[in-house]
């Protein structure tokens, strides 16, 4: 169990953020600067916050109240940082083995071989780092953190310099790793996608400040905020008005539009009649349709991107305004509507997949 | 006579080796200090050390006997309790640390201010306390700086004269070093043990610069390898072989 709660002012940036996780993977998620390395770094006892706390299972790290503040050395904390940091002048063994110098000579080999086996360095233990490859790095550092048994792994944007294969070779260990450290480990990434795959709860940063910290599946179907609803891949938001609510049937003027659009409350109770809300949908979830009705828009294809396994298609909202909206859609390949630029075809968008956003 | 030459080594080496002795612990701790230290005094305190470097040697032999002599800051009080060092062998080691200091200060503290932060840190987190952190992960990755900071340090008490001569005098077997005796020599005319003398300075002086370029070199581990220039039998040598590699 640990529990974060702090505060660290800086003369242009504040970090200000509380989050608790109980044997689970943490994934923190958010652009360059936002204070993810800032916050391990706290969390780690290598900075100090102006106010707060940390608390890790019955221990406290630091308190603001109490003038606790451990020692990074007494912390029991593994952190694995960006570029690793290794010792360029040990050996792989001699560099997981650091951390647990004060066993037993006996007690340390064992550890130390151990961990080679469980994280795959079998043969490398006598390499020096800069004889080793990034990944094999990575694992080395992996290994030297989890040595003397930490209560919490933090991992600092672990997969950042790797090229994709490695990567997802490494995401796989770091999920095998589950299997023989139950503690809780905290990754950072700026990576959804990464965030997603690894971990079981995200928390969301932007400029110092936690913007939602949800479990990963209803950080994706209800962002708490547009912010959030972006970084997720929603492409396109509507702002609109609340005209009817009938039992889980919400219906939104969408001035743009110029009509009526349904969508589903999906767990919001606090929506009112005349409330201005954002709608959000992604392209991946607009349909094309044969024929109008509900929540059906006449689209005219205004350019398209090929990707590997979909197309991109950005169409003009024909509207009874006439004006000019525009929508993103991505249609796997093997449905994709055969469209030229300007030809037009209709668009659904599913009320069960329109999230609504109310700040 | 033999002695003649005999005694000015002596008193050089002796010299020489306390003194590098001490510029390598009071270097590397003013060194460690202030890398880290962030103050509005930095500049300052920076600039004190440094001064012995830029100052000539006799100004400092000649700061450093008011400050030691009968009726210095320092003087006085030892005198009280029946010490005097001016004109004594602690001397020559005291002018010539002073001399030395700024050598050995400058250089490790440019090494350590290379040092990977991270690095430490990372040391940090896997329970290594402030002491741990100095000699097994800072002064080896700043090995390089520290050794030539040290050869340095070595090189200047051992041709150390000006300040040597100030504060510790010419006292033939007391306080007569090499560069002293040669002085002396030439002036008295001895051309003879000038020479001898000179060949000594020579040699150790060949000797010490040997051992900078010895030690400065980092251990061929330590030397950046980049991965891709390894050929790959050479990685798949020591065992089972690397997917990831």
């Amino acid at each position: 169990m640990l529990k974060v709660e702090i505060k660290r002012t800086l003369p242009d940036f504040q970090l200000d953020v509380a989050f608790a996780i109980d044997g689970e993977v943490l994934g923190i998620l958010g652009p360059s600067g936002s204070g993810k390395t800032m916050t391990l770094h706290c969390i780690a006892g290598l900075l100090s916050p102006n106010s707060g706390f940390i608390k890790l299972n019955d221990r406290v790290l630091f308190d603001d109240a109490q003038k606790v503040n451990l020692p990074p050395k007494a912390r029991n904390v593994g952190l694995v940082f960006q570029n690793y940091a290794l010792f360029p002048f040990l050996t792989a063994g001699e560099n997981i083995a650091y951390g647990i110098r004060h066993h037993s000579r006996q007690e340390m080999n064992h550890r130390v071989q151990a961990l080679i086996e469980k994280m795959g360095l079998q043969g490398l233990q006598n390499r020096y780092p800069l004889q080793l490859s990034a990944g094999q790095q990575q694992r080395v550092a992996v290994a030297r953190a989890l040595a003397p048994e930490p209560d919490v792994l933090l991992l600092d944007e672990p997969f950042s310099a790797l090229d994709s294969l490695t990567k997802e070779q490494l995401e796989m260990q770091i999920m095998e790793l589950r299997q023989f450290y139950k503690g809780n480990i905290i990754l950072v990434t700026h990576d959804l996608a990464e965030a997603y795959r690894l971990s079981s709860r995200i928390a969301v940063y932007e400029t110092g400040k936690i913007i939602q910290c949800d479990r990963k599946d209803k950080l994706i179907s209800s962002p708490a905020n547009q912010k959030v609803a972006r970084l997720t891949r929603f492409r396109n938001f509507m702002d609109g008005i609340i005209t009817n609510i009938q039992d889980k049937s919400v219906w939104v003027d969408i001035p743009d539009l110029g009509t009526n659009l349904r969508v589903f409350a999906n767990g919001h109770k606090d929506l009112a009649v005349n409330q201005p809300i954002t709608v959000g949908i992604r392209s991946e979830h607009v349909q094309a349709v044969a024929a109008p009705g509900q929540n059906i828009f006449c689209g005219t294809l205004n350019s398209s991107v090929e990707n590997l396994a979909s197309i991109n298609c950005y169409f003009d909202l024909k509207t009874e305004k006439s004006g000019n909206r525009s929508l993103e859609a991505a249609f796997s390949k093997a449905t994709a509507p055969q469209l030229i630029d300007g030809g037009s075809c209709y668009l659904y968008l599913p009320p069960e997949q329109i999230v609504i956003i109310t700040n | 006579m033999i002695s003649d030459y005999l005694s000015p080594l002596w008193i050089s080496l002796k010299t020489v080796l306390l003194t590098t002795v001490i510029t390598f612990i009071l270097g590397i701790a003013a060194a460690r200090w202030m890398s880290r230290y962030t103050g509005k005094l930095k500049p300052f305190i920076d600039g004190a050390f440094i001064l012995p470097l830029v100052l000539p040697p006799t100004v400092v032999g000649f700061g450093l006997l008011l400050l030691l002599g009968k009726h210095g800051w320092i003087g006085h009080p030892l005198s009280l309790i029946g010490t005097t060092i001016v004109f004594s062998w602690p001397a020559t080691v005291i002018s010539a640390a002073v001399m030395a200091f700024p050598l050995m200060y400058m250089t490790t503290r440019g090494a350590f201010e290379q040092v990977d932060t991270n690095v430490e840190d990372a040391a940090r987190t896997l329970g290594a306390s402030e002491w741990r952190v100095l000699y097994s992960v800072t002064l080896p990755m700043a090995w390089p700086g520290v050794a030539a900071g040290t050869i340095l340090s070595f090189a200047r008490s051992l041709g150390e004269f000006g300040a040597t001569l100030m504060l510790a005098g010419n006292i033939p077997g007391k306080t007569t070093t090499i560069p002293v005796a040669i002085y002396f020599a030439i002036q008295a005319g001895d051309m003879k043990q000038a020479v001898y003398l000179m060949a000594i300075v020579l040699c150790i002086a060949f000797v010490s610069l040997a051992a900078l370029a010895y030690l400065k070199k980092p251990k061929a581990r330590m030397r950046s390898l980049p991965v891709n220039l390894v050929p790959n039998d050479l990685l798949y040598t020591t065992g089972k072989k690397d997917k990831t590699a």
